[in-house]
């Protein structure tokens, strides 16, 4: 591997060679420092650029060239610039970064184009800031080892600043995780100082200068790498944001070779595996709640959650150790509040969340971010600080009619530095939230229907048997005797108002409104009588309601006595109200009618009730 | 840009104490509907108040179910 690695470097020395000539030669580099930063499983490059103008024109761009080795690594890369000097310094301006293929230069280069904020005419210098991100680009060696083995990687790169401009003066400082270094290529002023290797400062060197550096040393870390990370956030506008990640993670670091020792992980710490990967550590937002973590056959209980204010700190460990070569899979998911996360402006709605995991520090291959929004959502669009491929899905889920609108975000090699934070704009009617309620309801309504339409259709199937005709009877009579039931009642009731209407005239003396409601009565009690007589004409006429007949007949009866006797007390008293007749005299007069209308009143109600029971 | 953050129409704290109110009075109302369907017979049962009963019980059956849901966690 490191030997082809050489041999491809040595191929693009050659084109270099051949192209040098035609290099750019108006800009010149005339300070780069480098600082590799290999402390992690992801590298990460920080150069610090001064670039200068000989030449007679104005140049707004200056052109970063990285080897194809290292740019199909490459996942990140940034270039900023601080205004003003010194003390005055502000906070970093990015500057836009393009990917390029200028003529004339060797294919083994990827060329990106940093568009500097103004025109550099002849003479002037500005000071650059680039930082380039590199996954995979530490190489296990040897690539397998046992469990109580240290883990050792390679780092290969130049030492020389590669570029199409002359370089006056630069220097290269790798910073490794500890001092324990393997071997590295020495050059004149090479010094490893504790933890970090300085090359240079080198000067003067012409364009696409080129020497190889390799440097072999420990490390620790535990190369998690995410082949596959699919991060579902589902917005419910009745409250609530819902992540789900599903993980497909391996150890990107050496591969274990000989068995795994339990007892030797367990009770033995300088065997146990030191690159093992033991648990995660997944910073979640703050308000962060229903937090789980499984995988296919159920729930992973070794987890531990810490929450405060600022963060929500999860701490998940896999159901075994993870070493080099080994896979595991699972799910994580936690609900967020709504309003942390989703706001409105000028009409549209827009969720603003991060985009990358929220694990640290690890290599993600291959993300796809969806974010599900509610049903009825329009007008979608998505707003990211880098490409992506972008399209949109229907999924379904709870209480769907037409499904719910996806936006899927698809990208490669997502470092930590990818984990910002972008926008999904879109339109929606607070309206469409009443869809799911409406669902649940017609359902239940649906559910009613049905009941009422089997209780009115007629399902016999033989309409003319003798059985089914009684039946049918039986119903009719039934349903007459109810009516008559409520006949009855609403005559009891008109009882009632004659007898508060004389009561109030003891009280008042209001002779006008007691006659009033006299007249009214009268009225009702015909009305009431013209509807019983065809319902009495039918029980009377039919041969089923035999058994309830003579008890109707009576009831009725008895309620027409109860009537008489009412309007006589009411004429009664009426009437020796106006002749002024002492009151005790009138209460002698209606005595007896009044103890008759109490037996009448508890015999009508014993026949009520005993009708009630047919 | 001026943006104002989305909150719920409805307090999420309220969920399970509306949804235990409204899901009360929606099988009170369906408890109601069944014994009118049993008691009453066929010709003297009236079409209106069934369905009016009906719509009334499957409103709050069906906010009270949304509730239960929202509240157990299944964000519709």
């Amino acid at each position: 591997m490191a030997a082809s690695t050489s041999l491809r470097f040595a191929f693009v020395l050659f084109w270099i060679s051949v192209l040098a000539s035609t290099a750019l030669s108006d800009l010149v580099i005339s300070k780069i420092d480098r600082r590799v930063d290999l402390t992690s499983q992801i590298v990460r490059v920080v150069s610090t650029l001064k670039v200068e103008n000989r030449g007679h024109d104005t140049v707004s761009e200056v052109l970063l060239p990285f080897p194809d080795i290292q740019a199909k690594n490459m996942a990140y890369l940034k270039s900023s610039y601080h205004e003003g000097k010194g003390k005055g310094k502000q906070s970093a301006i990015s500057l836009p970064v393009t990917l390029v293929h200028p003529e004339g230069m060797p294919p083994e280069l990827t060329f990106y184009s940093v568009s500097l904020p103004r025109g550099l005419g002849k003479g002037d210098s500005f000071t650059l800031d680039v930082l380039t991100v590199f996954a995979h680009s530490l190489k296990p060696f040897p690539a397998e080892i046992t469990q109580a083995d240290a883990q050792l990687v390679v780092y290969q790169d130049s030492a020389y600043y590669i570029s199409p401009y002359e370089v006056k003066v630069q220097t290269l400082a790798v910073r490794l995780p500890s001092g324990r270094v393997e071997s590295y290529t020495k050059y004149p002023s090479t010094k490893l100082v504790d933890s970090e290797i300085k090359y240079g400062p080198f000067e003067n060197l012409p364009p696409f200068s080129y020497i190889p550096i390799a440097v072999h040393f420990e490390s620790s870390y535990p190369f998690v790498v995410v082949q596959e990370l699919e991060r579902e956030i589902e917005i419910s506008h009745w409250g609530n944001v819902q992540i789900t990640e599903h993980y497909n993670l391996v150890h990107g670091g050496a591969h274990i070779k000989g068995g795994f020792s339990r007892i030797d992980y367990q009770s033995r710490p300088p065997m146990r595996g030191e690159s093992s990967i033991r648990h995660l550590i997944a910073r979640l937002p703050p308000r962060a709640h229903s937090v789980y973590y499984r995988d296919e056959i159920g729930n992973i209980s070794t987890s531990h959650l810490w929450a405060n204010s600022k963060m929500t700190h999860f701490e998940i460990e896999p159901r075994y150790p993870l070493f080099g070569g080994w896979r595991t899979s699972f799910t994580i998911g936690y609900g967020l509040p709504l309003r942390d996360f989703l706001f409105e402006s000028d009409g549209k709605r827009f969720l603003n969340t991060t985009f990358g995991c929220p694990i640290n520090e690890i290599i993600i291959d291959h993300l796809i971010v969806k974010v599900v929004l509610p049903e009825g959502s329009k007008e979608i669009s998505a707003t990211v600080p880098f490409i992506t491929n972008q399209w949109q899905e229907v999924k379904y889920s709870h209480l769907d009619i037409v499904g719910r609108p996806v936006i899927v975000l698809e990208k490669t090699n997502v470092v930590p530095e990818h984990n910002m934070h972008f926008q999904v704009y879109y339109k929606f009617n607070n309206l469409a939230l009443l869809m799911e309620p409406f669902l649940l309801i017609s359902g239940f309504f649906f559910l009613f229907i049905a009941c009422i339409v089997y209780m009115h259709t007629d399902m016999s199937i033989s309409k003319s048997s003798a059985s089914y005709l009684a039946k049918q009877q039986l119903d009719e009579v039934r349903a007459t005797v109810q009516q008559v039931q409520n006949i009855i009642n609403r005559v009891l009731s008109v009882h009632n108002k004659l007898e508060t209407s004389l009561r109030d005239l003891s009280r008042t003396g209001d002779v006008q409104s007691c006659k009033a409601v006299r007249k009214a009565a009268d009225g009702l009690f015909k009305d009431l009588a013209k509807e019983l007589k065809p319902l009495l004409g039918f029980l009377q006429s039919s041969p089923q309601a035999s058994q309830i007949w003579p008890k109707v007949e009576e009831l009725v009866a008895k309620e027409k006595e109860m009537q008489e006797k009412l309007m006589a007390k009411h004429s009664t008293v009426v009437d020796s109200f106006e002749k002024k007749h002492a009151k005790r005299d009138v209460e002698n007069r209606v005595a007896s009618i009044e103890q008759k209308l109490a037996i009448l009143r508890q015999e009508v109600d014993e026949l009520l009730d005993t009708i009630d029971d047919f | 840009m001026a943006s104002k953050p989305i909150t719920s129409p409805v307090p999420v704290e309220w969920y399970p104490s509306l949804s235990v109110l409204m899901l009360s009075i929606g099988l009170v109302l369906t408890a109601s509907f069944f014994i009118y369907e049993a008691t009453s017979s066929k010709r003297s049962r009236s079409l209106s108040k069934e369905i009016t009963i009906g719509a009334v019980a499957s409103f709050f059956l069906g906010f009270g179910s949304l509730f239960l849901l929202l509240a157990t966690g299944v964000y519709v």
